[in-house]
């Protein structure tokens, strides 16, 4: 896959503003359709729109303004695509754009995030090909002089009765067709490809070796960065000694930076090898002194008592509480968290004259812009971006710090430079998942829950993302950080409720459960917070499904039952969940030595409620099998879903079990995979995962999968031993239970 | 230094420290061997080394001259893609796809040890091999298929 930069004369021309709707039926400006049928002329090529060309070849070309994360975006786009214009999916070519003002499709952004890339292109995406389908079918049929109402697309060709032309053959007339204004788009019926589809488009190229991720990128006359970062994050260097590193082969300097050293080479091996000679002094950071530790106790103090932002009040949960005859509660608590995507960060840039060119995994072209602009001191226009596969994001790559610190390299020795990560860099200097402590109380009546108040204290993504942008993007006029930064905080949330990222999920839980108050806390440090898969939700599903676990235990109910009789009737939520306990056999008692737990959440438009079944070995929690249900509207490749369901399960899993990022005195305990482990092969339980069936739109994908695995296990944790865990990881609270 | 890979011989120029990743990646030029971690821990960069498994970012190029070195791309015959491949594509195992190399090299190994492995045999062979993106329940079934593939039809051994 390749990005198709001589598309970017037309862009500007053909594009009908910000918004992908009036990109992809847009362009019937005079000058456009002038421009459109030069082109043809001259290539054969019908470039019916921002996204999509047909080529004499016949083969579709789509511009995706989205990075393939894993996610499956590329295959999805390219699904709906080859399903509305008619060809078959292998006749679609996938490009990435680059950079482009008139692909900020979300929230004036471009960027992948909150599970929003089908759900956003569903309609305008099929717009676009349905509009490129109308103009190749009203050019054959002016050939043949008969109505477009006779004619059909199939195969790739434009059919009436006996005749038959080509896509490629009609691609030069196309071009003279008027621009449809309101293309037909295909019903749910006609689909051959949108709900069917069991292959992806990428994987070919991701088992033979020659996928292109953004570590595999070479320009000419490139040389290679090696960066090292101080202990303690955004400390500085203060001395650097490397005499000897930069007289080692291939050496051609070692670089004081604002951020750390970088040691630049001909090859990355060279500098690599050389960061064995320098020495450094450090200053004390950013974050001297923070003590995860001491913050845990920190936080715990905030119990809602205090200061406090009301941002749900229904009935008063004070009355209610008082009024109980059993109350429950405590503190649910979770750690900082990296991302640790497998592709380390990296960044190529190459800047001349006032213009810079990057090559990056990127989940944002627009923030690309924008760090890299910051760090050179010039114009967000004058960054070019080529966004290449990305070996996994899960919000990481949103964020563009490696992007500026490849450019900084690069203004300096005036050669394009890739800059590679080390996985040490890659795991201290992340944009973590914050760290939370959620106090919970609820109350009951007569085996009634009556009331629940719920308090968030947290370090705050929504205020912690202006100050950190505006650190990181100091340069950038502020009205530009506004909007980078305002931007990304819509995209990423779910809610509009309080500080959004502390509640969501919370704040539009379903539940009913009758009074009931939320309230936040934000507490700030200068450890940089950001976007971690789901975001909040990774936090707050687990709260409210031990929280509502607890209930049930306290209501002497089932959990099934109770979850049943608090969630509207007749919802998506009781739909999830019926199939749910079918598919689980929820009914029958699960085996001897085994405990089964349940959970739910409701976040990206998305239902997903799952089982986990579980025993525990010598205090290691053993998850036999996970049962998924999820609603996900319409799901365009149901093979996909199935895998991100499987995929946000290991991953939420990965978490719930054993990761943390710990701070001591300032430092980042953890610093490769052996500190912060990813779930293995032999601790994978068996998933199954059943997708309900639904003619609704497509809602998200990648994320919603997540929040429900922790609270599965630590409900199934409790029905099997007893002890309610309220603390992630779920291993040290184990092994610390009772102590707190 | 010379380095036999895929059955090419190349020189390269790293001292005999280097690690054999890098060589690849940057000296022979075939970068689908990944860098995950650096310290032997995540297996994205594993290659064959005379049909043993290795952890190429620490492996020095000195420990390896002359040996018969197989990368990801050395399993790919004529276009064609090895039976493991090939197994890989038709369950759509990749997501990201950036530890399947590695994965992919480890099966190979493990299914000619083994060409019916059990489960637990594939979870022994495998569990070295980190994935981010969580695409182990395919692994585990798609080295079955995988192991179907080659019975039917072995693939020519590169030496
Ligand atoms: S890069 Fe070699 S094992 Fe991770
Ligand atoms: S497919 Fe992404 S790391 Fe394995």
């Amino acid at each position: 896959m390749t990005e198709l930069s001589r598309r970017g004369f037309l862009g500007g021309l053909l594009a009908g503003g910000g918004a992908l709707v009036l990109a992809a039926c847009g362009g019937g400006a005079r000058g456009a359709q002038t421009l459109r049928i030069q082109h043809a002329d001259q290539t054969g090529e019908l470039v019916a729109n921002l996204y999509i060309s047909v080529l004499p070849t016949g083969r579709v070309a789509l511009v995706v303004n989205k990075a393939e994360i894993g996610q499956g975006v590329t295959t999805g786009y390219a699904t709906m695509v080859a399903d509305e214009i008619g060809v078959p999916l292998d006749h679609v070519d996938v490009l990435f754009a680059g950079a482009n003002a008139a692909l900020r499709t979300s929230a004036n952004m471009q960027i992948t995030g909150g599970s929003t890339s089908t759900m956003e292109a569903f309609v305008p995406l099929r717009q676009a090909a349905a509009s490129a389908r109308e103009m190749l079918i009203a050019a054959a049929a002016e050939q043949w002089r008969v109505p477009v109402t006779l004619c059909r697309a199939v195969d790739g060709h434009v059919e009436h009765l006996a005749d038959k032309l080509s896509f490629g053959e009609l691609t030069k007339h196309a071009a003279r067709m008027p621009v449809p204004a309101s293309p037909r788009l295909k019903t749910a019926k006609e689909f051959t490809l949108i709900g069917k589809v069991d292959r992806r488009i990428d994987a070919r190229a991701k088992v033979d070796g020659t996928a292109q991720f953004g570590i595999d990128v070479s320009v000419p006359n490139m040389v290679n960065a090696f960066a090292i970062h101080g202990p303690v994050y955004g400390a500085k260097p203060l001395t650097v000694t490397a005499d000897a590193a930069k007289a080692r082969p291939g050496v051609l300097a070692v670089i004081a930076m604002p951020w750390g050293v970088a040691i630049v080479a001909d090859k990355f091996w060279q500098a690599r090898a050389a960061a064995a000679d320098v020495r450094i002094t450090w200053d004390k950071g950013l974050v001297a002194g923070l003590d995860t530790t001491k913050m845990r106790d920190a936080l715990r103090a905030h119990d809602g008592t205090g200061e406090g932002q009301v941002s749900k009040h229904d009935g008063n949960a004070a009355d209610a509480l008082a009024d109980a005859d059993v109350t429950i509660g405590g503190v649910y608590e979770a750690p900082y968290l990296a991302h640790a995507t497998l592709e380390p960060q990296n960044a190529t840039v190459a800047v001349s004259g006032g213009r810079a060119e990057v090559w990056a995994p990127t989940q944002s072209p627009t923030l690309v812009q924008a760090f890299v602009a910051n760090a050179l001191g010039i114009d967000m226009e004058h960054v070019t971006v080529h966004v290449t596969l990305c070996g996994g994001g899960f919000g990481r790559r949103a964020i563009a710090d490696v992007c500026a610190q490849a450019a900084m390299i690069a203004a300096h020795v005036k050669r394009p430079v890739k800059l590679t990560w080390t996985r040490e860099s890659d795991m201290t200097q992340a944009w973590y998942r914050p760290i939370y402590s959620v106090k919970v109380e609820g109350a009951l009546r007569g085996g009634k829950v009556t009331g629940a108040r719920i308090h968030a204290v947290s370090q705050s993504i929504a205020l912690s993302g202006k100050t950190l942008f505006g650190a990181a993007l100091s340069k950038l006029p502020g009205p530009v950080v506004d909007m980078v930064t305002n931007a990304a905080l819509a995209l990423f949330s779910t809610s509009s409720f309080g500080d959004i990222f502390a509640t969501e999920g919370i704040a539009n839980s379903p539940y009913q459960l009758g009074n009931f108050e939320l309230s936040s806390e934000p507490v700030q440090t200068k450890l940089p917070v950001a976007f971690w898969r789901s975001v909040g939700n990774s936090v707050t599903g687990f709260v409210m499904e031990g929280f509502i676990d607890e209930l049930a235990v306290a209501a002497k109910q089932d959990p099934f039952a109770l979850r049943r009789q608090l969630l509207p009737p007749n919802s998506k939520q009781t739909r999830v969940l019926d199939a749910l306990a079918k598919l689980s056999g929820w009914a029958t008692p699960p085996g001897t030595g085994i405990g089964r737990g349940m959970a739910r959440h409701f976040a990206f438009e998305t239902e997903c409620a799952q089982v986990v079944e579980l025993s525990v070995v010598r205090d290691r929690i053993r998850v036999h099998r996970v049962y998924c249900v999820v609603d996900c509207g319409l799901a365009i490749n149901p093979d996909i879903v199935k895998a991100q369901m499987e995929g946000a399960i290991i991953f939420g899993l990965s978490a719930a079990l054993d990761q943390e990022i710990t701070l001591v005195n300032g430092v980042v305990q953890q610093r490769n995979y052996d500190t912060f482990p990813l779930l293995r092969m032999h601790e994978c339980p068996e998933i199954i995962v059943e997708i309900l069936p639904s003619d609704a739109p497509p809602s998200g994908v990648g994320e919603p999968g997540l929040p429900p695995i922790a609270p599965a296990v630590a409900n199934a944790l409790f029905a099997l031993t007893n002890v309610r865990l309220r603390r992630l990881p779920l291993h040290r609270a184990w092994a610390e239970r009772g102590a707190a | 230094m010379k380095l036999v890979v895929n059955g090419n011989s190349y020189e390269v120029p790293c001292p005999a420290d280097t690690p054999l990743l890098w060589a690849l990646r940057e000296e022979v030029g075939l970068t689908g061997t990944k860098f995950g971690c650096g310290k032997a821990l995540c297996g994205a960069c594993t290659v064959h080394v005379d049909g043993e498994p290795k952890r190429s970012c620490v492996t020095p190029c000195g420990d390896v001259v002359d040996k018969a070195i197989i990368t990801i791309e050395g399993l790919v015959r004529d276009s064609v893609l090895h039976p493991v491949q090939q197994a890989w594509v038709e369950e759509n195992v990749p997501q990201c796809g950036y530890c399947q190399a590695g994965q992919i090299m480890t099966a190979v190994v493990l299914l000619r040890a083994k060409p019916q492995p059990t489960d637990a045999e594939i979870d022994d062979a495998m569990s070295a091999n980190l994935c981010r993106c969580g695409t182990y329940p395919r692994i585990r079934k798609t080295v079955h298929r995988a192991a179907e593939l080659l019975a039917a039809a072995p693939p020519a051994v590169t030496k």
